[in-house]
C-alpha cells in the first residue's frame, strides 16, 4: 500500500517515522542509563527536522541548539554515529569528543551547535556572512527556541542579518518551554512577526506538524535567504519528553513513553507521527512503519 | 620620528590589505575618527569586506567565529578592551567548542584588535587594562603592541594565522613617539622579545610596561648596571627559556606589569626563575594591592632606588627616584 504514495511524499513520511523510531530507541537506552551525558531528545520535533533537512541544498549549512538530535539524525541518515557519540565511543560522529549539545557534522553541513541559549545566532550570522563573501550561493539555517529568543543576541542577529543582507534563515522552535517553565510562567508574550516587521525581515508562522507543508515552506524560505534576504519562521512544536533526564516540575516522564506502544506518542495534532497517520491512512502508515523498523539503515552513514 | 598611533595604524592597514577575502569589521571603523585613528586608511582586502557594524558586541564576537568556521580571516576592531567583556560568552565558550573540532588548522583566522584605555581619563568603567586576564580565561594568545618592533612582528605573523587571538594597542602611547628599540631576539610565536643584553640584571616587562622597562634600563645603566630587557606577551605554552637563561646569568630578575589584574603572570616567571636559580634575587614591580579605579592618570610608578636596593646593585643616588611612566 505504501508504494502507492508519490516518491517524495513517501520519503518524507518514511524519514519522520524513522526519526521517531530512532528517538524511541534512544529513549529506551536512556531508561537503561546507557549514557553519562545529558541527552535532549526531541520527540515531537520530527516534522520540522525532516523539513529542514529536505529543504537544504548541498551548499547550505545548519547551526543547531542543544536539542539537536532529530536534526543530526536526519542529516546523518543514521542512528549509530549519533548514539555512539552519546556513548562517547570512538565510533561516534565526532569520535566521542563533542557529546550531545555541541555535536557537529561538517560533512553534512552541520557546522555548529550550542548549549548556551542565543549563542549560536551570532555564529550563524558569521557563517552566513562567509557564504556571502565566498559567493557560495547557499544559506545558513539556524535553530533557536522560545527560550533562546529571549536572549539579546536574537535581536542583535535580526539587526545584523537584515543590515548586511546575509543568507540566513532563523528558525524558532516554540515548544512553550524553557527547561521547566512555560512562556506564561516566565515572560510576556513576544510577537516575533512584529519584531521581524520592525527590521523589515520576512516572517512565517508554521503549525500543524504536516511534514509536506513544512517542507514546501522551508524550501521557499531557504530560497529567499539564498537571495540575500534573511528570513525568520516560528514553528509550534510539542516536546513529549523531559528537558534532559529528570527535571523537577516537568510534567512528562520519558519512562512513560515506550516503544512497546508504537510510534505515536499522543493521538493529537501535536504529534507529527499521528498527523502523518491521519494523512496517509492507517494501512499505508502501518506498512511504512513496518518498513522503518525492518530497514534501520536505509541510507549509508555519512558523518564528519 | 613617527608617532605610535601612526606607525601601528600603518602596519595594520598594510597587513590587512593583503589578506584575501578578509572581513574587517567593527563599530565606526570607516567613519568619524576611525576609532581614534586605529582603523584609518584601511583598504578593502581582495575579495573581502570592510563592514561598519551596529552596536552589538556579543554578536560581533560570535560573528568572527562563524567566519572562522567558514575558513575566512576576519579582524574585529574594538574601541575599548572593556567592550570585549560583552562578548565573553563567545570568547570563552564558543572558542572552546571550535577548538574541540577535529581540524582547527583548516579553519580561518579571527583577531580582535582592541584599544586599551589606559590613559586614565575615561572613568572607572573603562579602566580594565589587563589583556592577560582576558586571554587566560580560554587560553587565547594576546599581544600588546608596545613599539615598532613588536607591532611589525605580531601584525605580520598573526593577523592571518589560523585560530583566535587578541592584539591590543595602548591608548596612553597614542600621543607618544613610537619606540624603536634594537631587537636582539624575537620568538617565532611573538611571545618573547629581547631588546638588550646585560650582565647585572634581567628585566621582563608584561602587558604595556615595556616603556617603563626601557626607562628603568636607562636609569640602571646610568648607575653602571647593564641589563637584559625583555617584553613578554600572553601566549599559552610559552617558552621563557631566554629569560630564565638570562636571569640565571645575571642572578637578578625584575618583573614589571602595569596591569590592574589581581594576578599577574609576572609572578609565575619570578617563581620559575627563583626555583630554577636558587639564590637569585627577584623584584616584582606591579600596581600592588591598592589600585585606583577612579578617573586618574595611569602613572605606573617605578622606584629605581628601591629596586637597586633590593637587588643590591647601583648606588641609590639622592633625587634619582624617578617617575618612569611614559610621558604623555
Amino acid at each position: 500500500m505504501a508504494r502507492e504514495l508519490p516518491d517524495n511524499t513517501r520519503q518524507l513520511a518514511f524519514e519522520v517515522l524513522r526519526l521517531r523510531y530512532w528517538q524511541l530507541l534512544l529513549n529506551e537506552d536512556l531508561k537503561k542509563k546507557r549514557f553519562a551525558i545529558p541527552i535532549h531528545l526531541a520527540i515531537g520535533h520530527e516534522a520540522i527536522a525532516v523539513a529542514a533537512h529536505t529543504a537544504m541544498e548541498p551548499l547550505d549549512q545548519l547551526v543547531l541548539t542543544h536539542r539537536n538530535v532529530a536534526y543530526h539524525m536526519a542529516r546523518a541518515g543514521a542512528l549509530e554515529p549519533i548514539a555512539d557519540e552519546y556513548a562517547l565511543a570512538p565510533t561516534g560522529a565526532s569520535g566521542g569528543r563533542l557529546g550531545s549539545m555541541n555535536l557537529v557534522n561538517p560533512a553534512r553541513g552541520v557546522m555548529y551547535a550550542s548549549s548556551i541559549l542565543g549563542n549560536n545566532l551570532p555564529v550563524a550570522c558569521g557563517l552566513a556572512l562567509g557564504q556571502q563573501v565566498q559567493q557560495r550561493g547557499g544559506c545558513v539555517i539556524v535553530l533557536t527556541g522560545d527560550g533562546a529568543m529571549e536572549e539579546g543576541p536574537f535581536y542583535e542577529s535580526l539587526v545584523f542579518a537584515q543590515s548586511h543582507h546575509v543568507p540566513l534563515l532563523i528558525m524558532v522552535e516554540n515548544n512553550n518551554c524553557s527547561m521547566a517553565s512555560t512562556i506564561e510562567q516566565r515572560r510576556c508574550p513576544i510577537a516575533i512577526n512584529r519584531l521581524c516587521e520592525a527590521v523589515g525581515m520576512p516572517f512565517l508562522p508554521l503549525e500543524g506538524n504536516e511534514v509536506m507543508a513544512y517542507t514546501a515552506a522551508l524550501r521557499r524560505m531557504c530560497a529567499t535567504a539564498r537571495q540575500g534576504q534573511p528570513a525568520c519562521l516560528e514553528v509550534a512544536v510539542t516536546t513529549f519528553n523531559q528537558h534532559a533526564g529528570p527535571t523537577p516540575g516537568w510534567p512528562t516522564d520519558p519512562k512513560r513513553i515506550s516503544l512497546d506502544n508504537g510510534l505515536i506518542v499522543e493521538p493529537s495534532v501535536n504529534d507529527p507521527v499521528f498527523v502523518l497517520q491521519q494523512q496517509l491512512g492507517v494501512p499505508r502508515f502501518d506498512a511504512l512503519a513496518e518498513d522503518v523498523i525492518a530497514q534501520r539503515r536505509l541510507e549509508p552513514t555519512v558523518v564528519g | 620620528m613617527a608617532g605610535y598611533l601612526a606607525v601601528v595604524n600603518q602596519l595594520i592597514a598594510s597587513a590587512t590589505a593583503r589578506i584575501p577575502n578578509a572581513v574587517l569589521y567593527g563599530e565606526n571603523i570607516n567613519t568619524g575618527s576611525h576609532l581614534c585613528g586605529m582603523t584609518r586608511n584601511l583598504t578593502v582586502p581582495p575579495g573581502g569586506r570592510i563592514l561598519n557594524v551596529g552596536n552589538c558586541e556579543p554578536t560581533h564576537c560570535g560573528l568572527g567565529f562563524g567566519l572562522m568556521l567558514s575558513g575566512l580571516t576576519s579582524v574585529l576592531f574594538m574601541k575599548q578592551l572593556d567592550f570585549t567583556v560583552l562578548g565573553m560568552d563567545h570568547l570563552i565558550s564558543t572558542y572552546h567548542v571550535i577548538r574541540a573540532h577535529r581540524r582547527l588548522d583548516a579553519m580561518g583566522s579571527f583577531t580582535i584588535c582592541v584599544i586599551v584605555c589606559d590613559q586614565g581619563f575615561q572613568g572607572p568603567q573603562s579602566s580594565f587594562n589587563a589583556l592577560g586576564d582576558l586571554c587566560s580565561q580560554a587560553r587565547v594568545p594576546g599581544y600588546t603592541l608596545t613599539n615598532q618592533q613588536d607591532a611589525a612582528h605580531v601584525l605580520e605573523r598573526q593577523l592571518n594565522a589560523p585560530g583566535f587571538r587578541f592584539v591590543a594597542l595602548s591608548q596612553r602611547l597614542f600621543p607618544t613617539e613610537c619606540l624603536m628599540p634594537d631587537l636582539v631576539y624575537a620568538s617565532e610565536d611573538s611571545s618573547v622579545f629581547q631588546y638588550s643584553t646585560g650582565e647585572e640584571a634581567t628585566i621582563a616587562c608584561f602587558n604595556f610596561s615595556l616603556p617603563e622597562g626601557l626607562a628603568l634600563q636607562a636609569t640602571l645603566l646610568a648607575r653602571g648596571v647593564t641589563s637584559s630587557l625583555f617584553s613578554v606577551n600572553h601566549v599559552p605554552a610559552h617558552d621563557w627559556g631566554k629569560i630564565t637563561q638570562s636571569a640565571a646569568q645575571t642572578r637578578r630578575l625584575i618583573v614589571m606589569d602595569d596591569s590592574k589584574s589581581g594576578y599577574s603572570p609576572a609572578y609565575e616567571l619570578l617563581h620559575e626563575v627563583t626555583r630554577a636559580c636558587p639564590g637569585a634575587r627577584g623584584v616584582a614591580v606591579t600596581r600592588g594591592a591598592e589600585v585606583d579605579f577612579g578617573v586618574s592618570p595611569e602613572a605606573f610608578q617605578v622606584d629605581a632606588d628601591a629596586i637597586c636596593s633590593q637587588l643590591g646593585v647601583g648606588k641609590a643616588a639622592a633625587g634619582l627616584r624617578a617617575s618612569l611612566s611614559v610621558a604623555r
